[in-house]
């Protein structure tokens, strides 16, 4: 690797951490590119050698975070045992854990990823085909196992189960909750759910 | 319009009609509104400015911080507002053989009414994520708890008998409401319309109240 290759990816990796650091400390619009370049201890000449925008810069942070977040998941998922209902509370926990880590960096990228007037940024949740898939394959066992309804929609399932496990992030700032608390929420949700999924008679 | 005949005031005598000045700033207010609402569906919460949504209403700045402390208060009253008109939607539509049917009914109204203004979803769902600014519009939002009218269709099942009398009803109508709101993100995200939520929420709510079902 040339020289100027190898200052680039150590600029990009500065800026990246920088940046991760501010958006999770003030928030996406009040962090500027200027403060980033500071922090990372580059020109913000630099930045723009490497990214296109602030909001690029946010993309690639949080495309960074996803492959954490696969490989910690990775780690626990052959672990997961129990009926489908646990599995899946074992699932969200970890995925709860790891983004409450940096939870004002998670609920600035899904506000931006809302604006239409930017140019597209990553989409939160973005983890979801992975654990879609994963969830599916659960419910499908399930099913065979008899612990499920033969009749149950599947793709249905876990989207709502998605969907919840989503929506429970805004008591994050309205509730100020944890990650044991957005678990608690879930298992109980889950619960639920999982109620009606039971096999009839 | 001014030539009410006497008779028609009789027993309402203590009517104080509003003031000239009073109406004007009434008008004023809703032309301000308007025009910072369209502004902030074009141009999203941030882009939209004060100055912007001042000239688009044919007035200076000053004269909408007469009526207005600053952008965050006239985006609170806008989104005040349309949940006020939301809630009127939901409730006139959640009727329904039973609670499955009331419920799809009262959702796909809501759905109706909010694509029918993408952008400005989007807006709110922006800043209503966003950690700092979200406080004020949450609040707002949850003025008019839609769970309210959730919880009464609900209600109503559990004394037909269609649901079991042990029914959490604060959790369901929570997850119901939740549910739908997080479907937008279908909407803002993978270009979902109306069906497409609509198939999806209703498959949702069966498996929801498919927990709740007496016996």
């Amino acid at each position: 690797m040339g020289v100027r290759e190898a200052q680039k990816l150590a600029t990009r990796r500065r800026v990246l951490d920088a940046a991760s650091d501010l958006f999770n400390e003030i928030g996406f619009e009040d962090a500027t590119v200027r403060a980033i370049a500071n922090r990372a201890g580059v020109s913000v000449g630099s930045v723009f050698t490497t990214f296109t925008s602030k909001a690029d810069i946010l993309n690639q942070v949080m495309q960074d975070r996803l492959e954490a977040l696969y490989e910690e998941a990775g780690r626990f998922i052959p672990l997961m045992r129990g009926s489908t209902a646990d599995r899946c509370r074992s699932l969200f926990a970890v995925l709860y854990a790891f983004e409450t880590r940096r939870v004002k960096l998670f609920l600035a990228h899904i506000a931006v990823a809302y604006r239409w007037d930017m140019e597209p940024t990553a989409r939160p949740f973005g983890a979801n085909q992975v654990f879609r898939d994963l969830m599916a394959q659960w419910l499908k066992e399930g099913v065979e196992r008899g612990d499920l309804r033969a009749d149950i929609d599947i793709p249905a399932v876990v989207d709502l189960l998605l969907g919840l496990y989503a929506w429970n992030y805004r008591l994050a700032p309205s509730e100020n909750a944890d990650a044991e608390r957005l678990t608690q929420v879930m298992d109980q949700q889950i619960g639920m759910v999982f109620e009606g999924l039971r096999p009839q008679g | 319009m001014n030539h009410l005949p006497l008779r028609s005031l009789t027993g309402i005598a203590n009517v104080r009609r509003p003031t000239q000045r009073a109406l004007a700033k009434q008008r004023t207010r809703e032309k301000i509104l308007a025009s910072a609402k369209s502004l902030f569906t074009e141009k999203g919460y941030e882009g939209a400015t004060i100055r912007d949504i001042a000239s688009a209403a044919g007035m200076s700045t000053g004269a909408v911080f007469a009526s207005f402390t600053d952008k965050s208060d006239l985006f609170n009253e806008i989104i005040g507002a349309d949940r006020e008109s939301l809630f009127e939607v939901m409730r006139a539509e959640a009727v329904g053989a039973n609670a499955e049917e009331a419920l799809k009914a009262m959702f796909d109204a809501g759905y109706r009414f909010t694509l029918a203004d993408l952008p400005l979803l989007q807006a709110t769902m922006s800043v209503s994520w966003s950690p700092d600014l979200g406080a004020q519009v949450r609040g707002r939002l949850n003025r008019r708890p839609i769970t309210e009218l959730i919880a009464e269709v609900l209600t109503s099942s559990i004394e037909r008998g269609e649901l079991s009398r042990n029914t959490d009803v604060t959790l369901i109508s929570q997850m119901l409401w939740d549910c739908y709101l997080a479907n937008f993100r279908h909407a803002a995200f993978e270009g979902w319309g109306l069906s497409e939520l609509r198939a999806q929420l209703g498959k949702q709510i069966q498996v929801i109240l498919a927990g709740a079902r007496a016996g």
